[in-house]
């Protein structure tokens, strides 16, 4: 299960870019990713993306979901989890120690 | 999160901008300067131009500018020239703007390639590059660049980009020197290198006006031969003249002059910083060194846009005008005029349209439909 006090931060190999409406990812140095794809988030990734800044907690980013999409705790943090897995799994943040 | 392939992305996003007036795609001609003197170049100055060179942007005026046109959406982003490896602080420029994100495309003619610079490149790879190899031998290729050694320094330049995997693709003018040598060239690239190969024989008067490109130009009869000797070439041409072809594509009268994507998605920016609509209209500029990329989108470019057909001329009725060359850029460069049709590029679309067996209807007095 995954520990709901870590904090998270983006890599720097990856570029963010909002183009028309989309919130794109582009690789930026060989090796990482795909430079054949552009990872693009939705509205609901965008979000999480953003709070990807190492000082916000998983806790803290799913009460945030919850507040502003109106869904409850337990679809927040199934969304919230399966989100940050597919980032960290294609190497887009690391989890950093926790500060408290 | 979702990872789409290039292709679907891309076409999700053109699709998107169909109806609206969006920056998406631009060049940065870094420098005009090239140690190459090509007989067909359009805008090379010398290597040692100090004036040349005393214009040119500064490696914080791209930054600057850089900034501004991420901000306003662009996403892919050519870098040429002249040569862009003649600026000392290229790969600095290149390293900014791959930091913020951009597609880049290099347009280099590989003679700087070194060790050194591939190792770079591997490590911040463009979205793609491209080399024009001129010739299959080094008699023809440096016929064509005045440079003698550029022969073997391109191709070390490729052998080192191709060892590194990096997204390259060779491509070359045809011209009267290299005619001969084309199909060598192809095969060379495709067959024996397994790379990415085109080939282009529209050659311009240069952005001085001076006619000398032309002497080389080939002549109508051969660029279109080029077209029948290459299957994959006439079912292009075959597939745009059905996309594009009738009347409803032409520019009428009052209608607007351009066409293309030209300030409607895409922009060019000269050296000194002279925004334009593309890198072969260069009469009309914004200077982006005094003003934002903001105004000069905005308004700027917009006004050209915006410019209409004032003149009745045979390109007004002319359904062949998908498979020709003729844009306001080429009426300037050629005849001064952006209306004016190019009488070379008349006889070209016509020879064009009788090779993939189009009927053409009358429209005007056309000299070039009677034979």
């Amino acid at each position: 299960m995954n520990d709901l006090t870590k904090c998270f931060l983006k890599e720097s190999n990856f570029a963010t870019r909002s183009i028309l409406g989309e919130t794109i990812l582009v690789p930026i140095k060989g090796g990482v990713g795909d430079l054949n794809s552009i990872y693009v988030l939705n509205e609901l990734g965008t979000h999480i993306w953003e709070m990807m800044d190492g000082k916000s907690s998983l806790n803290r980013i799913i009460e945030e979901i919850c507040s502003a999409y109106d869904v409850g705790p337990e679809q927040a943090e199934k969304d919230t989890l399966e989100f940050v897995n597919s980032l960290e799994v294609s190497g887009m943040i690391r989890s950093i120690p926790r500060t408290v | 999160m979702k990872a789409y392939s290039y292709s679907d992305f891309s076409l999700g996003l053109h699709r998107k901008m169909l109806d609206q007036r969006f920056p998406v795609q631009g060049t940065i001609e870094v420098t005009y300067r090239c140690p190459m003197k090509c007989v067909h170049c359009y805008n090379n100055l010398p290597i040692g131009d100090q004036q040349a060179q005393r214009e040119e942007l500064t490696f914080e005026e791209h930054c600057r500018i850089v900034d501004e046109i991420a901000k306003a959406g662009c996403l892919w982003l050519l870098y040429t020239g002249g040569e862009i490896f003649v600026r000392k602080d290229f790969l600095e420029v290149y390293t900014y703007a791959k930091k913020k994100g951009f597609l880049i495309t290099l347009f280099t003619n590989g003679i700087f390639i070194s060790p050194e610079v591939a190792d770079y490149l591997k490590e911040w790879p463009p979205f793609s590059i491209e080399i024009t190899l001129y010739g299959y031998t080094q008699e023809t290729y440096e016929s064509i660049t005045g440079l003698p050694g550029s022969y073997e320094r391109c191709l070390r330049g490729i052998r080192l980009l191709k060892e590194r995997g990096l997204p390259l693709k060779l491509k070359t003018v045809v011209l009267s020197l290299n005619h001969h040598e084309i199909w060598k060239i192809k095969e060379f690239a495709e067959e024996q290198l397994g790379l990415d190969f085109r080939l282009d024989a529209m050659v311009n008067p240069r952005l001085n006006g001076a006619k000398s490109p032309l002497e080389v130009r080939l002549r109508p009869e051969e660029i279109v031969e080029l077209d029948r000797l290459d299957p994959k070439r006439m079912s292009e041409w075959r597939r745009f003249s059905k996309k594009f072809a009738g009347p409803v594509h032409s520019s009428g009268l009052g209608e607007t002059l351009y066409q293309c994507g030209g300030g409607n998605h895409t922009f060019s920016i000269r050296p000194d910083g002279g925004l334009t609509v593309c890198a072969l209209s260069s009469a009309e500029s914004f200077n982006l060194r005094k003003s934002s990329f903001q105004q000069g989108w905005e308004e700027f470019l917009l006004k050209i846009r915006e410019k209409k057909v004032t003149k009745r001329t045979r390109c007004i009725s002319c359904e062949i005008k998908a498979i020709c060359g003729m844009c306001p850029a080429n009426g300037m460069l050629e005849n001064k005029d952006p209306e004016g049709p190019i009488d070379f590029l008349c006889r070209v679309a016509h020879l064009r349209a009788k090779a993939l067996d189009l009927s053409i209807k009358p429209h005007g007095t056309c000299d070039y439909c009677k034979g």
